[in-house]
């Protein structure tokens, strides 16, 4: 086991959970702020046909 | 003629468990029978609590032979133990659930890990107790609200705890509707409440598809020992959006979730005989478990309050305790302290964003839990 069994353990390991827990969810909401672009790759662009 | 029929009398009830009864029984039984009341005439979580009182009753009924080694009460509990069923249940869920409220707002994810210092309070809380750093561990996660986790970290780390923990996580849970409100109304002012927020955009069904797959990849990447659980949330969720196995999805959601819930409450159930659910440390769980869930809302409201000082779109702090997870109960709950405030202020499905983005913050957590405090 890597975090010792004291109350100093306790506290580092809620700390570096704590902490990890926001950048990992923060990079979460950034992959899913770049989500839109999958659809836009997906779709071909439909030319006017007016326009043309 | 006499002595005989004392003799088979006396030899009849060595039989049965009455010479092993004792008030802790009667205790548990009318625990038993309580949380059958509850489930039946307040409706409080009433999946859960009929199996989990019915199982409790029937466990401490001495001379019972479902909870012995080789029962059937023993077998669903092994389904526990075997880290199996949790997993099952997250498949029902994925299958059950629409992620697009959180994939429409990204920004609001970060309340998913916000609401979750309660985990951390929890856990110092259980220390000072006396606790081991492994069972400060597991009863820290009840603030994570999330049941089949809390299962999931208790057995790893501290299976002797199982009853205790999954009885506080999922009757806090239930009690979510009582417990968050006052909290949310202490921390925000009748202007915070009043905020309204825009409808999320629409989300494409290629994103729909895609989220599963990428959450798969993250999490058994990044965090594997709660890669089942979450692995198996993806892949309900795919079978779910795919939209080509409808069979398959409504297996899961139906099925598969009706069969492993009857199964896992029986399972948490018959683990709360008298003797390992009467003790001080009972009471010393179910405090932080509380401490927990008030804290973790505290803070998810905080964190909310906290990101309103950089946007200009600003967002209803209430929304922020919905990141605690307890899908989607305390999504319900946000939007219902809305609605009080302002009767067309609808927030359920800015709501459900931080809601679900809750359920992967407990991940998370739980997995760098199990990764840190794991032995060996």
């Amino acid at each position: 086991m890597l975090v010792p069994d004291t109350l100093q353990g306790a506290l580092l390991l809620s700390l570096i959970d704590f902490f990890l827990s926001f950048v990992v969810i923060a990079a979460i909401g950034l992959l899913l702020a770049a989500f839109p672009w999958l659809d836009r790759i997906a779709k071909p662009d439909v030319k006017d046909p007016i326009k043309d | 003629m006499h002595d005989q029929f004392i003799l088979f009398l006396g030899a009849l009830l060595k039989q049965t468990g009455l010479q092993e009864l004792w008030w802790g029984n009667l205790v548990m039984i009318a625990v038993g029978c309580a949380m059958v009341y509850l489930a039946i005439a307040k409706h409080f979580e009433p999946y859960l609590l009929i199996g989990i009182g019915f199982a409790c009753i029937v466990a401490n009924v001495p001379g019972s032979d479902l909870i012995r080694q080789g029962g059937l009460f023993d077998y669903a509990h092994q389904g526990v133990n075997l880290l199996i069923l949790p997993p099952l249940i997250f498949l029902g869920v994925g299958a059950l659930t629409d992620f697009g409220p959180m994939i429409a707002n990204p920004r609001l994810v970060i309340l998913g890990a916000g609401a979750h210092l309660g985990i951390f309070v929890a856990l110092i809380g259980a220390k000072l107790w006396g606790f081991s750093i492994q069972e400060a561990g597991a009863i820290g996660i009840i603030g994570g609200a999330d049941g089949p986790m809390a299962i999931f970290v208790t057995v790893t780390l501290a299976p002797h705890l199982l009853p205790q923990i999954s009885v506080a996580a999922y009757s806090y849970m239930a009690l979510m509707p009582l417990i968050q409100p006052p909290v949310m109304r202490l921390l925000t002012t009748k202007e915070e409440r009043l905020i309204r927020m825009e409808q999320p955009r629409q989300v494409a069904k290629l994103e729909k598809i895609a989220f599963p797959i990428v959450i798969a990849i993250i999490v058994n990447l990044l965090f594997p020992p709660v890669a089942p659980l979450i692995t198996m949330l993806a892949l309900g969720n795919l079978l779910k959006e795919v939209g080509v196995v409808e069979r398959l999805s409504h297996t899961a959601a139906n099925g598969v979730l009706n069969v492993v819930t009857i199964i896992l409450t029986v399972a948490i159930g018959s683990t709360m005989s008298a003797d390992t659910f009467l003790t001080v440390n009972t009471l010393q769980i179910v405090f932080l478990g509380l401490v927990a869930f008030v804290v973790g809302t505290a803070s998810g409201v905080l964190t909310a309050k906290i990101m309103n000082i950089f946007l200009t779109k600003k967002i209803n702090p209430l929304i922020g305790s919905a990141g605690i997870a307890s899908v989607p109960i305390a999504a319900r709950v946000s939007a219902v302290v809305a609605k009080q405030e302002d009767k067309r202020n609808y927030l359920i499905y800015q709501a459900m964003g931080p809601n679900l983005a809750g359920v992967f913050g407990t991940a998370i957590s739980g997995g760098i839990m199990l990764a840190l405090l794991r032995a060996g």
